[in-house]
């Protein structure tokens, strides 16, 4: 049973994940980059009288914005 | 709370459990009508602040190189937090900062578990309110460390601006603005509230579905004793999230902090 076991990869004593909180940061990008240019966008809807266009480009401009994020901070370790 | 199970003996508690039952009858005007500045949920708090004081203070009086068992639990309560929450997401200069962690911790575990103790029987953290404070505080901490650690122009260059080509640095300040200094303490109040709040809901409907049903017919009582078995599963659920959410709460905190005294990347 001991080689069913995956290698940790930071090789911490205890049984909590190196990065708990790193989740919750990704999690707080994906969210937060939709929410802030999907308003941006749903302003811009309201100036310019258009039907959710602009809020439909603002939420996917901040996923990709999140992702982008996402990627930078957490996905290489230096 | 034998007043409580005589109510609920005669019927007459609503089924449908609301927000009002959050609200507990006032204590020091004794009874008095929306009053709210001395109620259950105050003492519960004065009575988890005094606890802790008291236990930690009466385990570490006289230390002893081989611990007594008092002390053996206290110190591996602190123990836990500096290793496992501490030290492991900021690093050696994460021991500083333990002692809060542990306090924060112990707080909220003793809190919540007020929401699962017969008597108690709800969480002052099923109230905004505390949780609201205690994420402030967390918030307040982890700018001010921030800020002494790097000095103002640095901590908010470093926290607002990832390293990114100039080209879309536009695109995604915003984003670290919204999620490192509005959503963090939202959340991390949101999370913990959000969780004794949905738990004491759960066992209010179950409990109180048991009455209403056994009350509405005797034919329901299987039903009844069904819903009081779930009332009791999820008690035991509940214990798993009051220390899961005290752990989560502690450790997004270092986190926040860790993230705060970083470097840049």
């Amino acid at each position: 049973m001991a080689g069913d076991q995956n290698p940790r990869p930071t090789g911490g004593p205890d049984d909590v994940p190196p990065g708990a909180g790193q989740g919750w940061t990704a999690l707080s990008y994906l969210i937060a980059g939709m929410l802030v240019w999907g308003f941006v966008g749903w302003l811009v809807d309201q100036w310019l009288g258009s039907d959710g266009i602009a809020t439909g480009i603002g939420v996917v401009l901040g996923m990709a914005g999140g992702v982008f994020l996402v990627i930078r901070k957490l996905g290489t370790p230096t | 709370m034998f007043g409580q199970a005589n109510v609920l003996a005669q019927g007459e508690a609503a089924f449908p459990p609301s927000v009002e039952d959050f609200y507990l009858p006032s204590i020091l005007p004794w009874g008095a009508e929306n009053s709210y500045w001395f109620t259950k949920i105050t003492a519960m708090v004065w009575l988890a602040v005094g606890i802790l004081a008291i236990y930690f203070l009466v385990s570490y009086r006289k230390p002893q190189l081989v611990p007594t068992k008092k002390q053996w639990i206290a110190e591996s309560i602190y123990g836990f937090v500096r290793n496992n929450i501490a030290v492991d997401m900021i690093g050696h200069a994460g021991v500083r900062f333990a002692p809060y962690f542990t306090t924060l911790f112990c707080f909220i575990v003793l809190t919540n578990f007020f929401a699962i103790v017969p008597g108690f029987q709800i969480s002052p953290n099923s109230h905004i309110a505390f949780p609201a404070v205690l994420a402030a505080i967390s918030y307040v901490m982890f700018i001010w460390v921030g800020i002494r650690h790097h000095g103002f122009g640095k901590f908010f260059k470093n926290s607002l601006i990832p390293p990114a080509p100039w080209y879309i640095l536009p695109l995604l300040i915003p984003i670290e603005f919204f999620s490192n200094f509005l959503v963090r303490p939202f959340s991390l109040a949101v999370r913990l509230f959000a969780n004794m709040f949905a738990g004491h809901m759960l066992l209010l409907v179950f409990t109180l579905g048991g009455f209403a049903m056994l009350n509405a017919s005797a034919w329901f009582a299987p039903v009844s004793l069904l819903s009081w078995v779930m009332t009791v599963a999820l008690t035991f659920l509940e214990f798993l999230v009051i220390v899961l959410q005290a752990y989560v709460f502690t450790v997004l905190t270092a986190s926040y902090v860790q993230g705060a005294l970083a470097e840049e990347h």
